[in-house]
């Protein structure tokens, strides 16, 4: 596919750092995918797409003045140029009307890389025949996602990365007659057909636990129990200004306490940036390489926020090379010394959740959350699964649910890709452990 | 005949309906922070849908290539999903999902890229953020704008030929006060994004809405927490955008009610047989769907379908008449909706979304609503959302409250909050605020499908009261 060939884009570079003038610099990031989207409903196809396609994000600077543009990519090198062409003369004119950037980042050498990982995927017709004859007998929505996604990033110092995969993943729910739902996730590189069996096999007796009535649980605080599935959700939200040292600083940050020394997790939690996951590529939009590990809460207290280049200029920290948003972007907690045995009996009396939903801060200052249990939740008597529940809503601070409130975290963990579709297919994901708490407060 | 229809008739691909959807965007955006100019961002962004139709099943594929090699091989990647797709079809679709539509959607004589001087917007946003700084403890000033103009054109095998191009903007600020650990912010204007260009540009509004944001954002920081309590809710329009959104909007998509939406942005708790039946909320309620709003977010011509959009009242006089939902929709429930199949660019195939969704205006005044509660709270202001899969149980923040005893307004609150239970709280609705409490706004960023779309919509209210909701304010 010429929108995603490396030869073909380094000509397009080539040719476009050529056209600088000697006061101008510019650096550049790709984003590409060629993909098959399908949608199932009830086990059947309710939509299909197909989508190629890839832009170029510019960052063009000239003295202290930096301007932000983007264009399609089509991989088709006279066209492109001509495209990129006329949009740098019209930068040119709205440069002149903007003040200099004090906390500018200019493109640097950051050295090269070249990473492209291709395995052999069956087509997409045929992973959708597998999905319909594996779970013919169940209702499944969800969506299969297939195909080829690029990253790369270079600029006018000689600067190049290129990171390009091709994986799947079937994000999936199950349902029975009373419409309970469980969730699972298959993604990978590599199509097995036996492994896509198994995962819904599993999937299918978890679902047959929800055939029980369903208990409606008063609102209180509960012993509970949150698988990595669950956990992930309370991680990624960290990415809504939880740890970036840029949204500290400007006022919008939510563990303030944690950076300031008030407040801290519990010794048992520990998280970092580990690109060893290899979901996603180690360097960001500018091109910079990020540590391969990076701690960021250390038993429950704060190591290190996540700081860009942009950042470190403005407050005149040292930078960790974050990506501009200073977002997670390859997460791992440590694992606690539960086994997968004694989650039941250790949760004893209490809730298992499996699920959350539509996390959003409650209140900052006090890094209160607020958000829905979903998907396969139980009330568990003396380590025994007794019913599912009726869906409930949490509002809980992160200093007590990762702090006194933490007894224990899984010996295991699960990695969970992203699934994020926004724009285009994203890469990246997470490695957690599921956390078993004390008392989670429950509102509604 | 338009570059598009010489497109579409050079595809021959032996199927029974093809669309094309052609998408192309400009925008810029310019964002300052504290008086310093921080970021300039502008973007092209041009592609085109494939749509075709074979045995009862729509597919789509998208390129950002017209050259007519590449179109072509989309179109016929397009063909093999569906036919292969066919033999699992959900629903077997026919060309009565996809109706005849002819027509042209522009607002006259608006300001848009020709009028756009970079500098202006520069030290105009310069200008709003020394006038939100009315104190050493504002320590966060920003104020942002973006332009956008989209240029949609659909054609297809059996006569459509829509053109619609809408200019649209945001003008947006925030302050953010600290004093120790506490921090407090209030914003203006992100949730008022329009179909408007340049001429939306009131520099006397700015100038006084930033010396009120920055003033009641230092305001908060000596106010105590809202109290935890069940009282009197009043809320402003500016919150009742989101409030309508999430727990209206939302439940009435067709697409949801039908089980698409389950693994992600979840289910409802309507049932098709709540249609014509279910007391949604109190007698005071009528919510409409217009598209025909001039300027407001979403009003269009016709959905990317090239269905003709028409105001329709979803809930008349509390009761659910009609669903958010396509013609493909509307066949398999067997229920009424409206022209919303829409995309969120041509990068995506059209799933049922809102468009203009609108709480209409009631009779009451603003004073007659407040005179008239004993202990409540008014709040302004979204900064935090969630609701359930089946949209039943919210929880709405606001930046700012103020308390309302004996039927007069007292002291500023700060955190409030609220949480409820979708049909109990609007049969809460005690009254409705007349057209001099309505206001227009407008969200650009609605996220729900698979794989995932964000669109803008657009949502109006009046001032509304809701009598016993469970209030509550910050902290640990």
């Amino acid at each position: 596919m010429k929108n995603l060939d490396n030869k073909l884009f380094k000509e397009y570079t080539v040719k476009i750092f050529s056209l600088l003038k000697s006061d101008e610099e510019l650096s550049l990031s790709l984003v590409g995918e060629s993909t098959d989207f399908t949608r199932f409903s009830n086990a059947q196809v309710r939509q299909v797409t197909h989508v190629k396609q890839s832009r170029v994000e510019f960052k063009f600077i000239k003295g202290s003045k930096i301007l932000n543009f983007s264009l399609p990519y089509s991989g088709t090198l006279e066209f492109d140029c001509t495209k990129t062409q006329i949009q740098l003369t019209e930068s040119r004119k709205y440069i002149e009307g903007i003040s200099d950037d004090p906390y500018i980042v200019k493109p640097f050498f950051y050295g090269n890389s070249f990473n492209e990982k291709l395995t052999t995927l069956p087509v997409a017709e045929e992973m959708i025949g597998n999905i319909h004859m594996i779970s013919n007998q169940v209702d499944l929505a969800g969506i299969l996602v297939s195909g080829d996604i690029v990253r790369a990033s270079c600029n006018s110092k000689g600067q190049s990365h290129w990171f390009k995969t091709r994986n799947y993943s079937l994000d999936y729910s199950l349902y029975n007659d009373r419409q309970k739902a469980v969730k699972s996730l298959y993604a990978g590189t590599i199509w097995n057909t036996d492994e896509l069996k198994n995962n819904i096999d599993q999937s299918i007796i978890k679902l047959n636990l929800m055939n029980r009535d369903s208990r409606k649980i008063p609102r209180g605080s509960y012993r509970v129990y949150l698988a990595p599935s669950a956990v992930a959700q309370l991680i990624e939200t960290l990415s809504w200004g939880g740890l970036s040292m840029g949204a500290h600083q400007k006022g919008q940050g939510s563990l303030k306490g944690l950076w300031e020394g008030r407040e801290q997790f519990s010794p048992k939690f520990s998280l970092s940036e580990d690109f060893t996951l290899g979901l996603s590529p180690q360097f960001n939009d500018a091109g910079e390489i990020a540590p391969e590990a990076l701690s960021l809460i250390s038993e429950g207290k704060l190591k290190n926020f996540l700081i860009s280049s942009r950042t470190a200029n403005e407050y005149k920290l040292t930078t960790n090379y974050a990506a501009e948003q200073e977002a997670l972007r390859s997460p791992v907690v440590l694992i606690g010394t539960l086994s997968q045995a004694n989650i039941l009996k250790e949760l004893g009396t209490g809730l298992y959740i499996s699920d959350l939903h539509y996390l959003n801060w409650s209140d900052r200052d006090s890094a209160r959350i607020t958000g829905m249990t979903r998907y396969a939740c139980f009330w568990v008597e003396n380590g025994e699964i007794v019913s599912p529940i009726e869906d409930l809503r949490f509002d809980e601070s992160y200093y007590h649910l990762f702090g006194s409130s933490l007894i224990d975290l899984t010996d295991f963990s699960e990695i969970i890709s992203s699934t994020d579709t926004y724009f285009q297919r994203n890469v990246g994901g997470l490695k957690t452990p599921g956390v078993l708490l004390s008392d989670f407060k429950f509102t509604l | 005949m338009n570059k598009l229809k010489n497109l579409l008739s050079s595809l021959n691909l032996g199927v029974e309906y093809i669309g094309l959807r052609e998408v192309e965007t400009r925008k810029i955006s310019l964002d300052v922070r504290n008086e310093i100019f921080e970021e300039i961002h502008s973007s092209i962004d041009h592609g085109l849908m494939v749509e075709v139709l074979i045995n009862g099943q729509f597919a789509y594929a998208a390129t950002n290539s017209f050259h007519l090699v590449d179109v072509q091989a989309c179109a016929l990647r397009a063909k093999s999903l569906a036919e292969n797709a066919s033999k699992l079809s959900i629903y077997p679709f026919t060309l009565q999902e996809r109706p005849v539509m002819v027509g042209e959607y522009k607002i006259p004589n608006q300001k848009g890229f020709d009028s756009f001087r970079t500098k202006d917007i520069h030290d105009l946003l310069i200008e709003v953020s020394t006038k939100l700084n009315v104190s050493n403890k504002i320590i966060t000033r920003t104020a942002n704008f973006e332009l956008t103009e989209i240029k949609t054109i659909y054609v297809s095998s059996i006569g459509s030929e829509v053109h619609q191009t809408v200019l649209r903007s945001s003008l947006g600020m925030s302050a953010i006060a600290q004093d120790g650990p506490t921090i407090q912010k209030r914003s203006w204007g992100y949730d008022l994004n329009a179909q408007l260009g340049m001429e939306r540009i009131d520099r006397d509004q700015l100038f006084r809405e930033a010396a009120r944001v920055g003033a009641e954002a230092e305001e908060l920081l000596t106010a105590k927490d809202c109290p935890s309590d069940t009282m009197d809710l009043l809320l402003a329009p500016d919150q009742m955008y989101l409030q309508i959104h999430e727990s209206i909007g939302h439940p009435l998509e067709l697409d949801r009610i039908l089980g698409d939406e389950r693994n992600y942005a979840g289910w409802s708790f309507v049932k098709p047989i709540d249609f014509g039946k279910l007391k949604y909320g109190s007698s005071l309620m009528n919510v409409t769907f217009d598209p025909t709003i001039k300027n407001e977010n979403a009003s269009y011509l016709a959905d990317d379908i090239g269905n003709k959009a028409t105001r329709e009242y979803l809930i008349e006089e509390g009761v659910l008449k009609r669903g958010l939902g396509s013609l493909e929709s509307q066949k398999r429930l067997g229920v009424l909706g409206v022209a919303s199949q829409r995309a969120s660019d041509w990068n995506r195939a059209p799933i049922d979304r809102m468009a203009n969704v609108n709480l209409e205006p009631g009779n009451s005044t603003l004073n007659e609503m407040i005179s008239g509660i004993e202990n409540g709270v008014y709040m302004f202001s979204n900064r935090s959302w969630s609701i359930d899969d089946y949209r039943n149980k919210f929880q709405f923040g606001c930046e700012y409250g103020k308390l309302i005893k004996n039927g007069k307004l007292t002291t500023t609150v700060k955190n409030p909050n609220y949480r409820g239970i979708t049909t109990q709280f609007w049969n809460s609705l005690k009254m409705l605020g007349d057209k001099s409490t309505f206001e227009i706004g407008g969200l650009s960023h609605c996220g729900k499908g698979e794989p995932n779309q964000l669109i803008f919509v657009g949502h109006a209210g009046p001032v509304c009261l809701f009598s016993n909701i469970e209030v509550f304010g910050g902290g640990k």
